[in-house]
């Protein structure tokens, strides 16, 4: 077979696009809602943290995991409508921090209740498929069925978030409700039901991130499972620009990518300086993000 | 306005006047308390001693059981009428391991936590948790003429009599640990060549000197940082165990805590790579191990793992175990739904040990407990009616604590047993052989059954 | 003519009031014998000082330096007056908040007068924190003050360098730049553990301890513990009121008053001729010198420094404890470090007073609930913290007993 498929550089790539569509569907996730209701989540990792936690608590009664799943993404589903409609809503229009903070502050409290309750303890979440790698002339391929299902669950997800903005009217109507709130309004748009449902729809990104993050193999669901991903996908956000989407994937990949390699040829501690760099370099070239388009700023 | 700024400035002067007036009242007061000669912490009818230990953030996982299991010998103990009358109060403090973690807003160091136990005040501290942590208070106890008794660690830091003359471990140090792996690995696969990966402080680096001290030569070594591990959520470890594959590498020893050690079993899965484990006590407790991997791969990956134990294993007749059994279900406050049938994790057995050390140390005193007293006992008596598998044996000079113990392997989601029953004893120097211990700690002391 | 009197008078009393407390002193120590006796003189005639100085009329307008001298001597005399009959786990509570108040007073600074966010002051407490450590084992003879300004002057540095490529960022990636900057940290420390120690961190060569004289306040058998405490907390104390002396002619400077015009309203403040980045970069600085210089008090406090202590979590607790406190507001940092000396104590009275089990999982996990809600509610509610909240209340009854 190939030696080249299993060469070093191969086996870089590939397992830095694994850990690359996970920063990048958190960047995705932080984007979504910058970008219609201009809040900084920081409670991006641990809402979905909190749902995932719920959703499985049903394994323990014997259903199955994607019954679980789609649990988890209904709770999801509510976790987010109910944080806009009842903490976030009073805080637009407000300074940039005040809704920074309330989100700091969320991300305390769910991280202590779902200790209280479930305690710190890691769970497993099992999943059907096999963590095994594949072996090319009994070498391993730095995929498994489980990388793959996580590398398509995320193209999916990735896919289904950019087709609902670009060919549909409710796309159309998010989009417009965020650019130009007061004039979708006067164009019959509900708007304030439309922020409700970008909250939703960022949270459900973020829970099906952390099944897959937290079914990894040698990890369980922890309270704290999101925190150090959240922070590889705000920089991910923020280099690709915290209003594109497209951005944020593609910065989120290529990070990945680079960690990857970071890791392998220099070494672990060097991968999130390396990281910091990067960032500074881009804010420096492009300050508001790689991929946003130029706009002068409004006087 | 003039009127308005008058009356303001009569108003602060006369609230500080009576401030100022409050506080010369406290002068008295306090001057009034004159020191009458007794020792802190103990009074007729109780000892009062404290430990900090991380009840919460990253490290509390599993080690929060620690000081509870020690709570519980102290719960059973005073139910029995206490020693010599007295009960003992053990005030746990949460210092989350030095890391304000996010339920750790407010004080969270060690320091802080420290000074609140003087401030009670407490005997001593017993089977505080860690080794930055502890190191980091060494100086304020020994300043305070506290003793810092049986430290929860293997680090080498706890045996300077000479500098620190309260401080005491109890655990074998990692040195010592790695020594015996070595002299069990040199005769059982004398060929093997072995790979280690140890964590990136003396947990790694003494291990990685016990090796060599016990004459093995890793073809690779590697020390993996806590940051990395925590902050990837274990992916750092995999880059590791991919080159001691390529370097075809048959038995694998790893010091490394147990999240470091899940990251480690669950690389190797995914690259179809299965070498002999060789797991320090530390990091290879069965339960705490298994819990990632339920449901995720048909067997625990950790099973045929070799490790070490200087505790007797839960397979084993030790008349300790169902003793411990008694204790921890005895104590539903703080072990909720533990029966008979629960599993009796390291992390309780640990706990629970070190609690017994403490009461015996406390019966051998005798009644007039000074903490001269506490500390010349501690260094005189050997303790062989304990739970651990080697007397417990303190010197003037030496403060390590237990320095012997045997090889197991895990034998199933839960449980480990000993590999051949021989118990092996050594020290922490780099000459000092490994031999099979002459005498073994035997039996439960009446008084305690 | 009579505002020429005034405006010569007030620094004459000043003047005067010194005089007479010197003199006052000197009497009584003469007449008594006892150290009590001395020490409580001292301190009243100093709060007597700085009282009389206080009352004279429009001095806050005249001479607004002069005030707030008086002012930080008055609160350093009262606070160190108290810490003399705490007991030792208090003063060092005191002590640990007297520290991070001089780190929130930096970041009140830099967020509530200029607009900017920061993540990462926690990063740059840290950076004094260590360097104060790896100077103290270089250099062990150092003074404690050199080597407190040499932490400073690191802080200083580190802020510069990240302030530059921070004058063009705006909101969120000023909070995305500086919170990799917290989370890389421990990292960086890790790349230099022959300088940092690696995980374990370091240990201070000696311990600081209180100097011969103070021994003789006490009762003899007092534990060394007590004074070496006392007088750390001391030493905190009054260099945090220093910061806070600093810090308060700052915010009354022309800079402070051109940085609240950048937080209000950056174009009005570009037409006007103040130079945007300059002051952002200022501002920058200040906020990671007093991180700094808080840092390096915890390390002396602590007498030791451990990497994990620096961890993005403590950025996040720095920003909720001042928003908390009151942003933007110099009390605001006062009641943030409060809070934080003494909510753990708080806590487990909660806990004792509820009946708790304190190892259950539930009270061990209370902090999280109790911090985090705090947070929440105070940015719905009180968006100016409890400062703000305090502020409002007192404006309503005074226009109340006034109307």
């Amino acid at each position: 077979m190939d030696p080249f498929l299993t060469s070093r550089i191969v086996t870089d790539v590939l397992g830095g696009l694994t850990n690359g569509v996970i920063f990048g569907m958190v960047a995705l996730s932080l984007v979504l809602i910058w970008r219609s209701t201009g809040v900084l989540n920081f409670a991006q990792g641990a809402m979905p943290m909190f749902a995932t936690y719920v959703g499985f608590a049903l394994l323990s009664y014997h259903f199955g995991y994607w019954a679980c799943v789609v649990a988890c993404v209904i709770v999801g589903l509510l976790i987010g409508g109910l944080t806009e409609r009842l903490l976030v809503r009073g805080l637009y229009g407000k300074p940039e921090i005040n809704p920074i903070v309330v989100m700091v502050g969320f991300l305390i409290v769910l991280e202590a209740v779902a200790a209280a309750i479930w305690s710190s303890f890691p769970r497993s979440l099992p999943t059907p498929f096999s963590f095994k790698d594949w072996q090319l002339a009994g070498k391993p391929l730095a995929l498994s069925p489980f990388t793959v299902y996580e590398i398509v669950t995320a193209l999916i997800v990735m896919t289904a978030v950019a087709v609902l903005f670009r060919f549909t009217k409710l796309g159309l109507q998010l989009r417009a409700s965020a650019v130009a709130p007061e004039v979708s309004r006067l164009l019959g748009v509900r708007v304030g039901r439309l922020l409700t449902l970008g909250w939703m729809l960022s949270t459900v990104v973020g829970v099906i991130t952390t099944i897959l993050v937290a079914s990894n193999l040698f990890q369980g669901l922890t309270p704290t499972v999101m925190d150090g991903i959240f922070a590889y996908g705000f920089i991910a956000a923020a280099i690709g620009g915290l209003e594109s989407p497209v951005g944020a994937i593609v910065a989120g990949v290529l990070l990945g990518i680079i960690n990857q390699f970071v890791t392998d040829y220099v070494n672990q501690n060097a991968v999130i300086i390396i990281a910091l760099v990067l960032l500074i370099v881009s804010l420096m070239i492009r300050p508001s993000g790689v991929f946003t388009k130029r706009s002068e700023r409004r006087v | 306005m003039v009127k308005s700024k008058t009356r303001r400035v009569t108003i602060t002067g006369t609230a500080l006047l009576l401030c100022l007036g409050l506080v010369t009242a406290g002068t008295s007061i306090v001057g009034a308390g004159a020191a009458t000669k007794k020792v802190p912490g103990v009074t007729a009818h109780q000892i009062t001693i404290g430990a900090t230990e991380p009840v919460t953030g990253i490290a509390s996982s599993g080690y929060n059981q620690v000081a509870k299991a020690a709570n519980a010998v102290f719960k059973y103990v005073n139910k029995r009428g206490g020693i010599y009358g007295r009960t003992i109060k053990y005030v746990i403090k949460d210092d989350c391991y030095g890391t304000p973690g996010f339920g750790c807003t407010g004080v969270p160091n060690t320091a802080t936590q420290t000074h609140a136990l003087l401030g009670i005040p407490v005997f001593a501290t017993v089977a505080s948790l860690g080794t930055p942590t502890q190191d980091s208070v060494r100086a304020l106890l020994k300043g305070d003429g506290v003793p810092q008794l049986y430290v929860a660690s293997g680090s080498q830091d706890w045996n300077n009599a000479h500098q620190y003359p309260g401080l005491f471990g109890w655990q074998p140090s990692y040195n010592e640990e790695s020594k015996i792996f070595a002299k069990y690995l040199t005769a059982t696969y004398p060929n093997g060549s072995v790979c280690f990966l140890g964590q990136g402080d003396d947990f790694g680096t003494d291990g990685l000197a016990g090796l060599i001290a016990g004459g093995i030569t890793p073809t690779a070594e590697s020390l993996y940082s806590v940051d990395a591990l925590v902050a990837s959520n274990g992916a750092s470890i995999a880059p590791y165990i991919q080159q001691f594959q390529s370097d075809k590498c048959t038995i694998v020893v790893l010091d490394s805590i147990p999240g470091a050690t899940d990251a480690a079993l669950g690389a190797a899965l995914q690259l179809s790579y299965s070498p002999q484990w060789v797991i320090s006590s530390v990091g290879s407790d069965p339960q705490t191990v298994d819990a990632p991997f339920v449901g995720k791969v048909p067997t625990d990956p950790e099973i045929g793992a070799i490790s070490f134990s200087y505790l007797p294993t839960t397979t084993t007749s030790s008349p300790w175990i169902p003793w411990i059994y008694k204790v921890i279900e005895a104590d539903p406050a703080d072990f909720p739904g533990f029966t008979s049938t629960s599993v009796l994790n390291g992390n309780i057995a640990y706990g629970a040990a070190v609690g017994v050390a403490f009461v015996e140390a406390l019966k051998a005193n005798g009644k007039n407990l000074t903490r001269a007293s506490f500390l010349k006992t501690l260094q005189s008596v050997t303790f062989s009616q304990t739970p651990s598998l080697v007397p417990l044996r303190y010197t003037a000079s030496d403060h390590q604590g237990l320095n012997g113990g045997y090889i197991t392997t895990v034998t199933s989601d839960s449980a480990m047993k000993p590999l051949t029953g021989t118990v092996y004893t050594t020290d922490s120097s780099t000459t000092g052989p490994v031999t099979v211990a002459k005498t073994l700690s035997s039996g439960i002391p009446a008084w305690l059954k | 003519m009579k505002r020429d009197w005034t405006r010569r008078r007030a620094p004459l009393a000043l003047a005067v009031a010194v005089v007479v407390s010197v003199v006052a002193v000197v009497a009584v120590v003469s007449a008594t014998t006892t150290r009590e006796g001395v020490a409580l003189s001292i301190a009243i005639d100093l709060a007597i000082a700085c009282v009389t100085t206080l009352s004279q009329p429009d001095l806050k307008s005249s001479h607004p330096v002069v005030s707030r001298a008086a002012l930080t001597l008055l609160g350093l005399d009262v606070a160190i007056f108290i810490t003399f009959f705490l007991n030792s786990s208090t003063n060092f509570n005191l002590a640990t908040g007297a520290a991070m108040s001089i780190v929130l007073l930096g970041l009140s600074f830099l967020t509530g007068a200029s607009g900017q966010i920061s993540l990462g002051n926690g990063a740059f407490m840290g950076v004094g924190a260590f360097a104060m450590a790896i100077w103290s084992n270089h250099h062990a003879t150092t003074p404690i003050f050199l080597t407190l300004l040499i932490a400073v002057g690191c802080g200083a540095l580190v802020g510069l360098l990240l302030g530059l490529p921070a004058t063009r960022l705006r909101g969120p990636y000023l909070a995305g730049m500086t919170l990799a900057f917290a989370v890389a940290f421990t990292f960086i420390l890790s790349s230099f553990s022959s300088w940092t120690g690696g995980d374990s961190g370091l240990q201070l060569p000696t311990e600081a301890s209180a100097p011969r004289w103070l021994d003789g306040f006490f009762h003899a058998g007092t534990s060394p513990l007590t004074t070496t405490t006392l007088y750390i907390t001391d030493v905190a104390i009054i260099v945090a009121g220093v910061a806070f002396f600093f810090m308060a002619n700052l915010f009354a400077s022309r800079t402070g008053r051109a940085m609240r015009l950048i937080r209000d309203n950056d174009v009005a403040a570009e037409l006007v001729g103040i130079s945007l980045p300059r002051a952002r970069v200022v501002a920058f600085i200040v906020s990671s010198a007093y991180a700094a210089l808080g840092g390096a008090l915890l390390t002396l406090i602590n007498n030791s420094v451990s990497p994990a202590t620096y961890s993005f979590a403590l950025s996040v607790t720095i920003l909720s404890l001042i928003v908390i406190g009151g942003i933007g507001t110099i009390s605001g940092a006062v009641i943030g470090g409060i809070i934080y000396a003494f909510s753990t104590n708080v806590i487990s009275w909660i806990t004792t007073q509820t009946g708790l089990n304190p190892q259950g999982n539930f009270a061990s996990q209370l902090n999280g609930i109790i911090f985090g809600g705090l947070l929440i509610l105070t940015m719905l509610f009180a968006p100016l913290g409890i400062s703000g909240a305090v502020r409002h209340l007192w404006s309503r009854v005074r226009a109340r007993t006034q109307g």
